[in-house]
């Protein structure tokens, strides 16, 4: 019996109706055991948001005011009553299947005709048959497949953390290890691939594909120097102040994306012609740096170059900027993520890139030393790495090791922005900001804005656009944005949600480069509370 | 009927009654005994028995203001200034009434707050035609459409169920009044053990004389969460989530139609039931009546009017009257 959009519809109504986790997994896992192969690949391709097969970087095409054209169209109600409904409902894909209730009671779909209707409309170029294959097949199914069609189309299901979800229930369904299917995603960058291996049992042969960014390995925080244990075993390399990236290349082809997993290579054209130079093909993880006088210069002049849509020869003059390589995942059909960080420096050394420098930590006692010297020069920190470890894409490791400033800064998401007054009436700059809780967000404190007022202007634009709900002053905003906060320490309190609260907290920088999903957690703000009581 | 609309309620001049007034005044009809209708101490006050006797429960009586309670049940009528009144069940929560009021060749319907689906508890709406209408549009946007009582009642148990086989707290967030006995209701009967937060529980005995059945239940207690499901106040969600007991929490709410209220009531579970119309029922009701005029107070006015408008009916949304409400009672 073949899969149909409303059984994929239920379930996923279903996932959204429970916080746990390994519910959502075990629900997912449940329903795409039932599955053909043909079926779970169409399933697991919808629910990564490419539900047409080999169109890469190529866009469906069907944007907000093409859905809303078609959904007027389906539902009979007027625009203006479209977007009044929008507005309350918040999600366009769910407005359309509330709406759509009102009409016909419509027909099962199955997951192939689903298919086969998104092609059409990735095929179809003119906007207006575009609508008119969109009002088809929204008018024959039934309302809770709407709304599900349509979240495959804007790519938004609003459960969070999607992608893993999908893994893991992937491998639950089909009995693979979830580390097993977790690399191979990694690495091709392709679940609807990955899902027929897996029920193949061939994930080993999943091979590594350039072009699509592989997750970082990040480093957990050095809250004591003596936590660190064997000196000998740390390898020390500045940290910076930059915009994580990752360098694709191939045969003149070069992509950068960042952290937040976006393609930022037109920011940098310098960038792309240093790397049109390397020979065969590679993957560079590393920082893209504001860079003169050989030291890197502050996060907001790197800022500038993001913010620009086009960078000119003037904007290259005033911010110059470079890459500084530090480690290699993959090199001409290679890929390198087990290998030793030994053996991937020294093949990355190979490339005449600009690494940065590394030395073996002697003493433990050094760390101050260095510390402050890397904050001489302009840097973050230091990051230390243990010499023998493999990069553990995706993961937040032990084997690598931050320090950064003595009482930390967290990554918080913003949840709400009160209009500001006098000077900045007009604007959103005092923000409510959350840690991540599972899957849900969770508040620990707010803050004033310590940015410039530019980029207040700015956030005010992003969070009137990503607006839930106003009371008053106070619009609840989508947890997107991500900002980077400093505080003098952590108490409980009965004040937020999190049962804690940030002392004295500022705004150190918006990372524009960061997804909420990347914020910190409650266990750091938790952890952090209890360094405070040691 | 001349009507006069302003913060402090509606006013039918020509009879000297208000309707759900928001303040102290001389005459009152009251809907239903949720405090945001039911309210102050006017000096006499018409409603259907159980209205009242809630009404006092909330407001209890002061000698010195000599009030008068007039009683006037389901399908009753009475003389009222020259005017005839009708009592017509409206189906919001337990003793809720529409008023049927004929004065001059003219019939007026003022439906207070009301649901056209059968309520899990309380008397079901009848529809009677009328002249001019006087109704509510909390919900009056098309997105809003609300599951039967039926489906509420598998919904409520099987989340509990669910819970409960997982070792987890089933938690319920209902007002006082209303939506809390409808809870305890769906729950016992489907012979899932309940607790039930004492200013819910305190109307149950109202509800068991006015012929409402509920199973076995006990009293909610702070050190004993576990195994059961628990009907509380909205206010206690963030006081249990801190005991460290898995609890879980459905919101039941006509609000609960939208995901985005998953965020707003810190619910996991959305169970979209309401003491009040949707969209379809309104227009129902509305066409229901045959009215040719209708008034359209308390929530989405502006919109709601003018689909009636769209329809052919003339419909308004008269200024002065009480804006966009909230579903729930605010206490």
């Amino acid at each position: 019996m073949s899969a149909t959009m409303d059984g994929l519809a239920g379930v996923l109504e279903r996932v959204a109706n429970t916080s746990s986790r390994k519910r959502k997994v075990g629900l997912l896992a449940e329903w795409m055991r039932g599955l053909g192969e043909a079926d779970l690949v169409r399933a697991v391709r919808f629910l990564s948001g490419e539900p047409v097969a080999g169109a890469g970087d190529r866009k469906l095409s069907v944007g907000h005011a093409v859905v809303r054209e078609a959904a007027v169209a389906v539902t009979g109600v007027s625009v203006e009553m479209f977007r009044m409904c929008h507005r309350e409902v918040g999600d366009s894909s769910e407005t359309v299947g509330l709406l759509r209730e009102g009409g016909a009671a419509g027909v099962e779909v199955r997951l192939e005709e689903a298919e086969q209707a998104y092609l059409r409309l990735f095929q179809e170029r003119r906007t207006a048959r575009k609508v008119e294959l969109l009002v088809g097949e929204l008018g024959r199914m039934r309302p809770l497949a709407v709304k599900y069609f349509l979240k495959v189309i804007t790519g938004n299901f609003r459960v969070g953390l999607q992608k893993k979800l999908v893994e893991e229930a992937l491998a639950k369904a089909t009995g693979r290890a979830g580390e097993e299917v977790k690399g191979a995603s990694n690495r091709s960058g392709d679940l609807g691939l990955v899902a027929r291996a897996a029920r193949r049992g061939e994930l080993a042969e999943v091979e590594a594909k350039l072009f699509h960014p592989l997750e970082f390995m990040l480093a957990k925080p050095l809250d004591e120097v003596g936590d660190v244990g064997e000196a000998g075993q740390w390898l020390v390399e500045d940290k910076y102040d930059g915009i994580r990236s990752q360098v694709h290349f191939e045969q003149g082809k070069v992509r950068i994306y960042t952290r937040g997993l976006e393609d930022t290579t037109a920011a940098f054209p310098e960038l792309v012609e240093e790397f049109e130079r390397v020979g065969g093909r590679g993957v560079v993880d590393g920082e893209v740096l504001a860079w003169r006088d050989e030291r890197a210069l502050n996060f907001t002049v790197l800022q500038q170059r993001l913010a620009r849509k086009k960078v000119d020869a003037g904007v290259r003059e005033s911010v110059p900027v470079v890459f500084v390589a530090y480690d290699l995942l993959y090199r001409d059909g290679e890929l390198l993520l087990d290998r030793a960080i030994g053996e991937r420096r020294g093949r990355l050394e190979e490339m005449g890139l600009r690494v940065s420098p590394q030395r073996r930590l002697g003493a433990v006692g050094e760390i101050e030393e260095l510390f402050a010297a890397a904050r001489g020069r302009g840097n973050e920190g230091l990051l230390l790495k243990r010499e023998g470890s493999v990069y553990q894409a995706g993961k937040r490791s032990g084997d690598w090791l931050k320090v950064k400033r003595a009482y930390g800064t967290l990554d918080v998401v913003v949840t709400a922005a009160e209009q500001g007054s006098g000077r900045r009436a007009t604007m959103l700059s005092d923000y409510t900001f959350a840690v991540r809780q599972g899957e849900r967000f969770v508040n620990v404190g707010k803050a004033y804005s310590g940015l410039t007022d530019e980029e207040i202007r700015e956030l005010t634009k992003v969070f009137r656009g990503i607006a839930r709900e106003r009371y008053g002053r106070v619009t609840v905003v989508e947890p997107r944005v991500v900002l980077e906060v400093a505080f003098d320490g952590v108490q409980k309190s009965p004040r937020h949600k999190s049962g804690y609260a940030l002392r004295f907290p500022r705004i150190v920088r918006w990372r524009r480069d960061k997804s909420a999903e990347e914020a910190d957690g409650i266990e750091r703000v938790e952890e952090l509370y209890a360094r405070s009581l040691a | 009927m001349e009507l006069q609309y302003s913060r402090e309620g509606i006013y039918v001049a020509a009879i000297d009654l208000w309707l759900d007034p928001q303040n102290s005044q001389g005459a009152a009809w009251i809907s239903h005994a949720h405090s945001d209708h039911a309210r102050h101490y006017s000096r006499t006050v018409i409603g259907t028995g159980i209205s009242l006797e809630l009404y006092r429960m909330r407001w209890p009586a002061k000698e010195e203001w000599g009030q008068e309670l007039r009683v006037l049940e389901y399908g009753e009528e009475m003389e009222w200034r020259g005017a005839r009144l009708r009592c017509i069940p409206a189906g919001h929560i337990l003793g809720a009434a529409q008023l049927l009021i004929e004065y001059g060749g003219e019939r007026l319907v003022y439906t207070g707050d009301i649901k056209k689906k059968a309520p899990l508890c309380g008397r079901e709406t009848e529809v009677v035609e009328c002249d001019h209408l006087i109704v509510e549009s909390t919900f009056g946007l098309p997105v809003y459409r609300f599951l039967t009582r039926e489906q509420a009642r598998e919904e409520i148990a099987g989340f509990a169920r669910e819970c409960l086989e997982e070792g987890a707290t089933p938690v319920f967030l209902g007002y006082p009044l209303g939506r809390g006995q409808e809870i305890v209701g769906a729950l016992t009967g489907a012979g899932i053990r309940t607790a039930v937060h004492g200013a819910i529980a305190k109307y149950i005995p109202v509800y068991e004389r006015a012929g409402v059945e509920f199973g076995d239940w006990e009293p909610y207690e702070a050190r004993d969460l576990k195994g059961k499901a628990l009907v509380v106040v909205p206010g206690m969600r963030r006081q249990l989530e801190a005991t460290g007991v898995d609890v879980r929490v459905a919101y039941v709410s006509g609000w609960a139609r939208v995901a985005n209220a998953r965020l707003r009531a810190g619910a996991e579970k959305l169970i979209a039931y309401s003491d009040h119309a949707g969209y379809d029922e309104l227009l129902e009701l509305v066409e229901g009546t045959k009215a040719r005029r209708v008034d359209v107070v308390h929530g989405y006015t502006e919109v709601f009017a003018g689909i009636l408008r769209e329809r052919g009916i003339e419909a308004e949304a008269p200024a002065g009257a009480r804006g966009r409400a909230s579903e729930e009672e605010a206490e």
